[in-house]
């Protein structure tokens, strides 16, 4: 009964609904999405399982104190590691990368969940080092290991944009602690100088061949338009021939005689872009902005460390994947590939984001209790 | 009793909220600005392309328009020629191949070919299709199109080309066509070529291109990303926007005659080498071009091999040059009446007056030798007889510069105006003309000039207008070939009137007697033409010649046993039909035939005769004498 009152009375409604839109928004433009498909047509209704399915899986987590998931975190991250150490015993290749395992007869994406379970790892240990001075470089050892192990892993499937996200979700969350600026500067530098290797040695040709392809479109050059900055062009094609108001719900050409690539799951944007134009891209966008600034509110307002980690954390999840995906199919950042949170087609995709947004709920509540 | 953790500060963190959200603003307001670049500002530039991606705009050909000639036999038309088009993209290399193989039994070099060409298609134009094999057979055609869902990367694509059903005959007259290439697309830009049309080239393909060639259309489908056809054609708008219907080139009504082509084909017989022309003189038309030899128009108009090309721009008979515009001869004989009516002009020359030809002329202490001695002869008798002497007599008296007069009246040394094929001028070489060229002007020059040698040159067409116009009382035309341009539905666009050049300033009766005489070339028992006079037939009045030919010039490096043939002389038959009534002119040039008399004058007989016996139910179809072994006067 108190949990029922308290779920009424200290329930996020903002975040329930703004989330529930995109979910909702994302469904519809995944039928639009997939209708040109035979193979794919049904991907809607699998959404919706995935989502109702997730949405019990965040409802579980809202109701746990959040501070018992504290408790377990190393479990957790040690259950993400061996699920994607196991992607590689059982996993089975998809164009290239090895990124699935199966389960039950459903295909779950290891390093999808791990990004969570990354997320409490980080909570744990900064939660349990308290510092008030200035951190250095050598408080980011530890840290850095943690994020070090799974995200070697996921290179090696190899997934980049699963591995810039954690990347980009771990130096958020270092960012808030009290980073000295000389060790920030470091860490720049650093960064800047390994480019040259990451190059080298971390990225594939394919893979370089979209950044080259990227660059040459930053400089105004598109001869490469049918290779491998297809998708890039028929994308921001698909966004800009939508404009104001968009062609209309399944009456997107870009869409529907199939111009654009992976419609359902990196380029569900453009076909939303595409059918209701600049109101509707302005819509999605602006619920992203909500669900991003509303994430650091609650941990702002969160009552211990964890909590505020965990919230800035799924904060940082949803706007990485956000502004990763937005910048690539509007053509300012170059292709990875990378799920639009909700609206993209995928059940590991989903139920990570689901139970995300739980915890972020789960700390928006209980920062009303002692 | 689960324990959990107590709550720890979380003052470290305070200060970077701020700084994060002004973070999350500025992102968001990066991607909020290029939704706006994209969406509001660039959304005509990417809609275009939008568009274009889901437009092909296919190329609907115009068809050409028909040649007919005066009876309405068709000399130019089209045929569909089937076209193997082959889309890269969407060929698998190695089933597609293979089948299309079978299908078409390909031999080796064609499949070589294929292979080649796709390998060598550039990686960003795979989705353009390709030309692979052109005019295939109808076996072909029918086992690709049976399994054209097969081979969704192979299209046959009928094209209309030309084909030509006279084939050599009045070839250069007519003309052929090829593919525009760089140079006539940039040189025609206005004219809206394409790559991959026809041009007409030569003849009157090129001339009236502008009439035959019609306006192509264009049709906008609807494609997917793979190049497939789709419904949906809202999307297109209106069905307007979507078709562009070709508009037909124009037919034209020419002036040919091609059963007195087939005519002067049958008498040229025997002669490698020569022209004719058959002009209607009251109108200027052209009812005959012939030049010989020829080449079959259906093989210019298609893939001519470079080989070919080059063997036939090598025959020391030059089938590619037009010998009735192109190509200019010394006149000989044949521009005697010139010298005649120049003398008479001036009027000083009494026409009666007897010349005396002992068989030679002395002028200084050259002696120039009649073709025979003629004894006494005046005007008539000399034109008869083709007396040198009397004609060199007379151009002493003349002068050059009459003389050359005389001749520019009639058209010579200017072109005609016919229209086609680069018409040469001719030439009438002046006093002053032969003082740069010869050093100093002699009076041997006048006289060669008299007799139609020295250095006056004129084509086949400039010397039939000339009798064209002795024949019909001294309206010299210019000559046409198009008659008539008409709709392919028939309707008259327009009708081409006969035009007049000039009315040349000599009297009537002057060229009356002109004429007499020039009957009794033929028809009199001195006459140099009589012995190939047909006796029943139609009463043909002319004049022969024979052209000398300046020995050796004419080819470098011909081996002796053939340089015989080429220093022979032009034989030449200049005159018209009826004598009495005019109707057609008409003017033969055996090349290298040597006597006029002999050789050009019974090829004429035997035309005349063909042409009027057809042309009239004849009662009495005689057969013209083609009897050459009887020596006829010499010229």
């Amino acid at each position: 009964m108190a949990l029922v009152r308290t779920l009424r009375d200290q329930f996020d409604w903002p975040l329930f609904v703004v989330v529930t839109t995109i979910a909702l928004v994302g469904v519809v433009n995944l039928y639009s999405a997939t209708s040109a498909s035979v193979l794919r047509s049904d991907e809607y209704i699998q959404q919706i399982y995935w989502l109702t399915l997730g949405a019990g899986v965040a409802f579980l987590v809202v109701a746990i104190d959040y501070r018992h998931f504290e408790r377990y975190g190393w479990v957790a991250y040690g259950v993400g590691v061996a699920l994607l150490v196991l992607v590689f015993l059982l996993g089975r290749s998809v164009r290239g990368s090895t990124r699935w395992i199966p389960v039950f007869g459903f295909s779950l994406q290891p390093s999808e969940l791990m990004k969570i379970f990354l997320i409490i790892a980080l909570a744990k240990y900064l939660h349990n080092d308290p510092k008030t001075d200035g951190r250095t470089l050598k408080d980011l050892v530890i840290p850095g290991l943690i994020l070090a192990m799974p995200m070697g892993l996921i290179l090696a499937q190899p997934d980049l944009g699963t591995a810039t996200l954690c990347a980009c979700i771990f130096g958020t969350i270092m960012i808030l602690t009290n980073l000295k600026v000389r060790s920030l500067l470091t860490l720049a530098a650093a960064f800047i100088l390994s480019a040259p290797l990451t190059w080298t040695y971390v990225l594939k040709s394919y893979q370089q061949e979209r950044l080259i392809a990227f660059w040459e479109r930053l400089l105004g050059r598109e001869s490469d338009v049918l290779d491998s900055g297809w998708h890039a062009h028929q994308s921001l094609v698909a966004i800009g021939s939508g404009g104001p108001w968009g062609k209309g719900f399944m009456r997107g050409t870009q869409n529907q005689f199939r111009f654009l690539p992976d419609q359902d799951t990196d380029f569900p944007f453009p076909v939303w872009a595409e059918e209701h134009g600049f109101l509707g891209s302005l819509l999605l966008l602006s619920l992203y902005f909500f669900v991003v600034l509303w994430g650091l509110k609650i941990a702002s307002q969160a009552k211990d460390r964890f909590g505020a980690v965990v919230a800035v954390g799924v904060a940082a999840l949803v706007f990485w994947q956000t502004v990763i995906n937005l910048g690539m199919v509007t053509g300012v950042l170059p292709v990875v590939g990378m799920t639009l949170p909700l609206f993209s087609y995928g059940g590991s995709s989903v139920l990570t984001i689901m139970i995300g947004i739980g915890l972020l709920m789960n700390v928006s509540m209980r920062r009303f209790s002692f | 009793m689960i324990v959990l953790s107590p709550r720890r500060e979380v003052g470290e963190f305070r200060r970077r909220y701020k700084w994060m959200a002004a973070f999350v603003v500025v992102v968001f307001s990066i991607l909020f600005g290029r939704l706006v670049q994209l969406q509001l500002v660039q959304r005509q530039h990417w809609g275009g392309i939008a568009k274009e991606n889901i437009t092909k705009t296919i190329t609907l050909p115009a068809t050409r328009g028909l040649i007919r000639d005066v009876r309405g036999q068709v000399i130019a038309e089209n045929r569909p020629s089937y076209n193997v088009f082959v889309t890269p993209q969407l060929i698998d290399p190695e089933r597609d191949l293979e089948r299309m193989d079978t299908l078409m039994r390909l031999d080796e070099e064609e499949r070589q070919a294929l292979r080649r060409r796709l390998a060598d298609v550039r990686p960003h134009r795979t989705m353009h299709r390709i030309e692979m094999f052109r005019d295939v057979s109808r076996d072909r055609m029918a086992a690709l199109e049976t399994h054209e869902t097969d081979l969704p990367g192979v299209d046959v694509v009928a094209v209309p080309v030309r084909n030509y059903p006279f084939k050599t005959l009045a070839a250069h007259a007519v003309g052929y066509l090829n593919e525009v290439n760089a140079e006539d697309l940039e040189r025609f830009r206005d004219l809206d070529y394409r790559a991959g049309e026809v041009i007409g080239r030569t003849g009157i393909e090129q001339s009236w291109e502008q009439q035959l060639r019609g306006t192509r259309g264009v049709r906008r489908i609807l494609v997917d990303a793979r190049g497939r056809q789709l419904a949906g054609e809202s999307v297109l708008g209106s069905t307007r926007d979507q078709v562009r219907a070709p508009i037909s080139g124009h037919d034209l009504v020419v002036s040919l005659d091609m059963t007195l082509m087939r005519a002067v084909e049958r008498a040229f017989r025997g002669h490698p080498s020569g022209g004719a022309v058959v002009v209607d003189v009251r109108t200027g038309r052209l009812r005959a071009m012939f030049s010989k030899p020829s080449y079959d128009l259906n093989e210019m108009s298609g893939r001519l091999t470079s080989d070919r090309f080059r063997e036939m721009s090598e025959d020391p008979f030059r089938p590619l040059i037009d010998k009735t515009v192109y190509e200019s001869y010394f006149p000989g004989s044949t521009f005697k009446p010139i010298t005649e009516l120049a003398a008479r002009d001036q009027g000083a020359f009494d026409p009666h007056q007897r010349v005396e030809c002992v068989g030679y002329y002395e002028i200084g202490t050259q002696r120039q030798r009649c073709t025979s001695a003629h004894g006494d002869v005046d005007m008539q008798s000399a034109m008869i007889q083709s007396c040198n002497v009397y004609f060199w007599k007379l151009a002493e008296q003349v002068g050059l510069e009459r003389l050359n007069q005389m001749a520019r009246e009639f058209g010579l040394g200017a072109k005609t105006g016919i229209g086609i094929n680069s018409e040469a001028s001719g030439f009438l070489a002046s006093r002053k003309w032969y003082e740069q060229h010869y050093g100093r002007y002699r009076v041997g020059y006048t006289l060669n000039t008299a007799i139609g040698q020295g250095n006056t040159r004129s084509t086949l067409l400039q010397i039939a207008m000339m009798y064209a116009a002795f024949a019909n009382g001294g309206r010299l035309f210019v000559p046409q070939l198009v008659e008539e341009v008409r709709k392919p539905d028939g309707t008259l666009v327009q009708r081409v009137k006969p035009k007049l050049r000039r009315r040349v300033k000599v009297p009537a009766e002057v060229l009356e007697s002109l004429r007499e005489s020039l009957r009794r070339v033929v028809n009199d028992p001195e006459g140099t033409a009589y012995d190939a006079r047909v006796e029943d037939g139609v009463q043909v009045a002319g004049k022969t010649g024979t052209a000398e030919v300046t020995p050796g010039s004419h080819r470098r490096g011909m081996d002796s046993s053939r340089a015989w043939y080429f220093n022979r002389s032009h034989a030449w038959f200049a005159g018209f039909a009826p004598a009495h009534e005019p109707e057609v002119a008409i003017v033969i040039l055996v090349e290298h035939g040597g006597a006029g008399g002999r050789t050009a004058a019974p090829v004429a007989m035997q035309i005349l005769q063909d042409y009027f016996s057809s042309r009239r139910p004849a009662k009495e179809r005689s057969l013209p004498s083609t009897d050459t072994s009887s020596f006829g006067g010499v010229d």
